[in-house]
This record gives structure tokens, sequence and C-alpha cells, in this order.
């Protein structure tokens, strides 16, 4: 019997199976998000299920998340993404204390309590800086691939200050850096920069160790090196960042089944 | 609409239509309408002098783009919403005043009323801040006084004692059934919702036929309900939420809404169009009624009071006779004092009351909403999960 979670985002549908006995994760597809959600996610699921040798009667529960968690109409229930990346990331890195997880237009910040419950948590509400989309807007201007930017980073030698708060008008910003001179390379030193900041911003004073790291964008080399710059903490990539909400919906779908 | 004939959830539905016609007809008799904009206006001194007090806080997302011509985007939205109506003269309640008696309650406040003052009568009184002082208690005493004064004079009017003990014998009456209502909520299974709670209230205070739906709603809602006839809005599974800061004036009651339709249920609203202002009554046997007056407002514990460790010592009460399981905290968007304060409500949530804490910021505008629900989404799920521990 296995547990599905698909973690429906802006960006992209995540879908994860989990065995129900060995509580591992059998498999798991991605697709990027379009107009019609529940068909993308239908897609999915069929090839996943199909591709593994699995059929409908072993699927014992489907938990949905992400922004368009309610349009799955296969879920058999919801959960917020918060519960779901909390119990993914707890289940790969036990222990762990602080999530960071920047999706595609989210960035949130999870505070975990000793026995991996979710103490607190903010995320952004009316403003898609410091998140995924932000960086594709830049790859984007700059002429070059989301996978480049760890890269490009790595090279600058003074980051540019990225002042504004709002994607729009990061990227005149932008604009005006290039005409003045500025390196692609500073450029996006820059702006994972002013992300791990804004980020910084919603943990407040402290980030309780230890510090993992997930959603699409930590899968941006340089984000974690920002971010451990500004928080002042050691911060680890979770293992399959993209992952970890599906993971925690079908650990979840697990758990509401009774196993 | 006569009241006999319909429910008093009916009734207060229609609260801004019946208020309308009260003020109208009151209008139309010669009595003054008088706006109010705070919770800290003596309505009984209003009433006493024989005027109605109407609440004129604007709760429209409709009017703040017209008050933006002459306020600050970055205003508190009700503020705005308020001097939007101003502007576009389409509160016709506003429009009747034939004074507004404001405060300086906040400092966005105090200035908007200066460009009000510009088209109608605005009397301020200003409000001291320091709840503890005795001076300042004897300063608020003094600006009672004062606007008192204002009233004979401007209504042509001898404000005797018996009169403001008559408004406030109908004010404490007001009160106590309000305060009767929101207690029903103490319930392990509230007969009612927090929103429609919310609805029982109205912007004209000591309205008769209001006063007779309040007990009438307590006659129908005072007795427990029994599991088989239970809706689904009165299920006593969902986590008890406490939510205090800004006043959710009508027509602003998108995140009651959406707290409520995100699974949790809103026992205590600790805010100024809830508890807050009804929790205590006004000393009827005074031998000064004034001095009563002064002494029942400068105690309401709103954030522009420093230090307002009243606040914390109501929160802690309520939190524990409400039996929350979490804290929302809303603050309309530019309103400092509450913005700052909730640093302090948060800390007393969650490390003395070990109670989860969520702090949403907000103005009218909808373009939030979906991701104000996920946050309380997910903090339902946090409280429903401590509650498996």
């Amino acid at each position: 019997m296995i547990g599905v979670g698909i973690d429906a985002g802006s960006r992209a549908i995540k879908i994860a199976l989990v065995d129900a006995d060995t509580e591992k994760m059998i498999a798991s597809g991605i697709v990027k998000q379009g107009i019609n959600s529940e068909e993308l996610a239908l897609g999915l699921f069929d090839e996943l299920l199909a591709g593994n040798g699995f059929t409908c009667d072993d699927v014992k529960r489907i938990v949905a998340t992400g922004y368009a968690r309610s349009r799955i109409g296969i879920a058999d229930t919801t959960i917020t993404e918060i519960t779901c990346h909390a119990h993914g990331v707890r289940h790969l890195v036990p222990g762990v204390r602080t999530i960071i997880e920047i999706g595609g237009q989210d960035s949130k910040f999870l505070r975990l309590d000793p026995g991996g419950s979710v103490h607190d948590f903010a995320m952004n509400d009316r403003c898609a800086a410091g998140t995924g989309r932000f960086l594709e807007v830049v790859a984007d201007r700059l002429g070059v691939g989301l996978e480049d930017l760890g890269q490009l980073s790595s090279m600058s030698t003074r980051p540019a200050m990225i002042s504004s708060m709002c994607i729009v008008f990061a990227e005149t910003e932008i604009i005006g850096l290039l005409s003045s001179g500025a390196s692609p390379e500073d450029i996006v030193a820059g702006v994972q920069n002013s992300i791990a900041t804004r980020v910084s911003t919603m943990i407040g004073r402290s980030a309780t160790p230890p510090v993992v790291f997930t959603g699409g964008v930590a899968m941006i080399p340089g984000m974690a090196h920002a971010l451990e710059s500004v928080i002042g903490e050691s911060v680890s990539i979770s293992p399959s960042p993209q992952m970890t909400g599906a993971l925690g919906a079908a650990m979840l779908a697990l758990e509401q089944a009774g196993f | 609409m006569t009241e006999s004939s319909v429910s008093p959830i009916e009734w207060f539905e229609n609260m801004i239509d019946n208020c309308y016609d009260y003020a109208e007809a009151a209008k139309s008799r010669g009595i003054p309408i008088v706006g109010i904009m705070c919770e800290f206006a003596p309505r009984e001194l209003i009433m006493a002098a024989g005027g109605l007090p109407v609440c004129l806080c604007g709760g429209a997302a409709k009017t703040i783009s017209p008050a933006e011509e002459y306020l600050p985007a970055n205003l508190c939205p009700l503020i705005k919403s308020t001097f939007g109506y101003h502007i576009t003269g389409s509160n016709p309640f506003l429009g009747w005043a034939d004074l507004v008696v404001a405060e300086t309650t906040c400092d966005g406040k105090k200035k908007m009323f200066e460009l009000m003052a510009e088209k109608r009568p605005v009397y301020v009184m200003e409000l001291p801040q320091k709840p503890d002082d005795t001076d300042a208690f004897e300063h608020w005493v003094l600006e009672l006084r004062k606007l008192k004064t204002e009233l004979e004079t401007r209504f042509d009017v001898k404000i005797a004692d018996a009169k403001i003990r008559e408004s406030i014998a109908t004010m404490n009456k007001e009160r106590a059934l309000r305060r009767s209502l929101a207690e029903l909520m103490k319930q392990e299974t509230p007969p009612i919702t927090g929103r429609q709670l919310l609805e029982f209230k109205s912007i004209i205070s000591g309205i008769p036929a209001d006063l007779e739906q309040y007990e009438k709603a307590l006659q129908t809602f005072s007795h427990p309900i029994d599991e088989k006839s239970r809706t689904d809005s009165q299920s006593s599974t969902k986590p008890r939420v406490l939510l205090t800061g800004v006043p959710v004036v009508h027509g602003a009651e998108r995140v009651v809404d959406i707290i409520e339709s995100s699974g949790g249920m809103i026992v205590c609203m600790e805010n100024c169009t809830g508890l807050k202002p009804i929790l205590e009554d006004v000393d009827i046997d005074a031998e000064d009624p004034i001095r009563a007056l002064a002494a029942k407002y400068f105690r309401l514990h709103c954030s522009v009071m420093t230090p307002n460790s009243r606040r914390f010592d109501i929160i802690r009460q309520l939190a524990r006779e409400y039996r929350a399981e979490c804290v929302i905290d809303l603050v309309w968007q530019a309103c400092i004092t509450y913005d700052i304060e909730s640093f302090q409500i948060k800390r007393l949530a969650e490390q003395e009351l070990d109670l989860p804490y969520m702090r949403i910021e907000t103005d009218y505008s909808p373009s939030d909403s979906a991701r104000i629900a996920v946050r309380v989404e997910a903090l339902i799920e946090t409280v429903s999960r401590r509650r498996m521990r």
C-alpha cells in the first residue's frame, strides 16, 4: 500500500509515492504548472503509478498541498504546505529545528519545537520578492539559465546592492545596474543576498540550529551560502528539496489512513 | 421591518438599514445626530444632551481610493475609508451629523480630523495616554467637562446629572446584554459563530428595538445545544481562537470570515468591536457622573495607552475564561501602536500562555485573502496537532 502526496505549487506540480510499511519514498515526479492543474496532476499521477507497477487499488490515501491544492479533485483531503514541508523535512532530517523554504512564489520560515511540531512560522504575503520567481526574472533578464546562477554568483567580487522590495521595480533596478556597468556576476550575487535578507527578516533575531533549506530555490547553487552569511548559522540543503512538500503530504496521508 | 417578527440574527443583518430608519426619524424630529469614531467617545454625554451618537468608522474598500487623493496611501484603511465617506458624501449618517466628536486616539485620525473640520463641525477631545497617571486622569475628566459644555452650547440644552444617569442606565444595560451574548462563546459548543456574534452590535447605541433583540437572542441561544440539532458551524472540535488587535468594523469582516472558513472558531474578540468596550460598566451611583464616565472610558486598553499593561492582563484573563487555543492579532496596515504592541502580545501568547500566535497585517483589499487563508489554515493545523499530543 502507498500514500500519495501531491504538491500543486505555483510553478510546478510535484507528486511523491510513499510505501506504507517502510515509510520510504518509492517514486516521485514533477511537471511544470499550467492552466489546468488537475489535469496535469492526474497525468503525472497515472504515469507514476503505471511506471512503478501500481494501480489505484494500491493507493491508501491522497493528500494535496500547495497553492492549487483545492483544485486537485483526486485528493481525499488538503493540508497546507506549511504543515507538509515541516513533516517532509522532519522525516528526511530528524531533529531539524528551523526550515527555510523558498518556492516559486513563496518564501517561508518554520520553527519546529524539539518534538518536531510546528511552533511558529512566517511567510511572505503580498509580494513575491524573495522568492524563486525573482531569480527567474533575473536569469531571464541576464539571458542565463537558472542553473547557471550559482556559478555566476560565486565569481562575484563586489555583490551589487538590490534595494527594491518589489520584483518589478527590482527588474528596473537591475537594468539600471547593467547600464551603469555592473557585472552579471555581481548582480546575481546581489539578488541572492537580497532574497536571503528578506527571509532573515521573517526569521527575526535567531534561527535555532539545525537549519535546513528546502523548496525549489534550494537547488540553485549559492542560495544556501547567501542565507548562511545573513543568518549566521550553518544551513544545510534538504535531500530532494523540491519534493519535501509532496513527501510530507504523502506521509500525512499515511498517518491519516492509520499507518 | 418590525422587530417582533424577525429573529435576532435577521434583525442585526439589517443593522445599517434599521439604524438608517431610526436616525432619519430622529433627524426629522430635530434630534441632533452626533458622529463618533472611537470607543473613547462618551456616548452617554451625547445621549444626555438629547443627541444620537452614531459610529462613523469606515469599513469599505471602495471609499479608500477617493481618500487617497488627500491622505497618504500608507495609512490605516479605517481612517482612509472613513475619510473617503466624508469626501464622497456617501455615508448618510455622516451627512446628517450636526457634530463629529473626535479624539486624539491616534495620530492618523487626529490629523485626518483637521481636514474633515474644514467641511463640517468637528470637536476634538484630547485623550491623555498614561493610564496609571492621576494627572492624566484629571485631564481626561476636564476633557469630558469641556465636551459637556460644547454640547450644551451647540445644542442649546442643559445636561443635568439626572439625564446623564439615565443614559448611563441605558448604556449599562446594552453593555450587559452584549457581554452576556459574548459569554455564550465560553460554552464547549458555542451556539453561534464568532462572525454571528460580531453582527450583534449597532452603529447607534441604545435603540430600544436593538435592546429587545439582544434579549431575544440571549433567550434563543442560552439553551445548550442538543447533539442532534448541532450544525457543522457549531462543531465543538474546531480550534478556539482569541482574536485581538484592531476593530473589525462593519464591512471589514474579511479576516473574521477567513478564520472561520479555514477551520477556526473565534470564541473571543478582545477588540473595540468585541469585548473591549463592554467589559466594564459605568458607576451609576457615583456622586459625579462625569467622573464616573471618565473613569470607565479611561480604562479602555487601547494600544495608544502607555504602558498598556491592562491589555495584557485582559488577554490573560480572557484566554483562560474562553479556553483559547491560539491567539490571532489583527493589525490594520500602518496602525503603528497595534503593530508595535504585537511584539508584546506574541511574547505573552507564546511564552506565558503557551498559545500559538499569529499576526495578520492587512487592509481592506482582498488581494491577500488567499495568502492569509493559507497561514490561518496552517495555524489551525498546528493547533489540531497540539491537541493530538
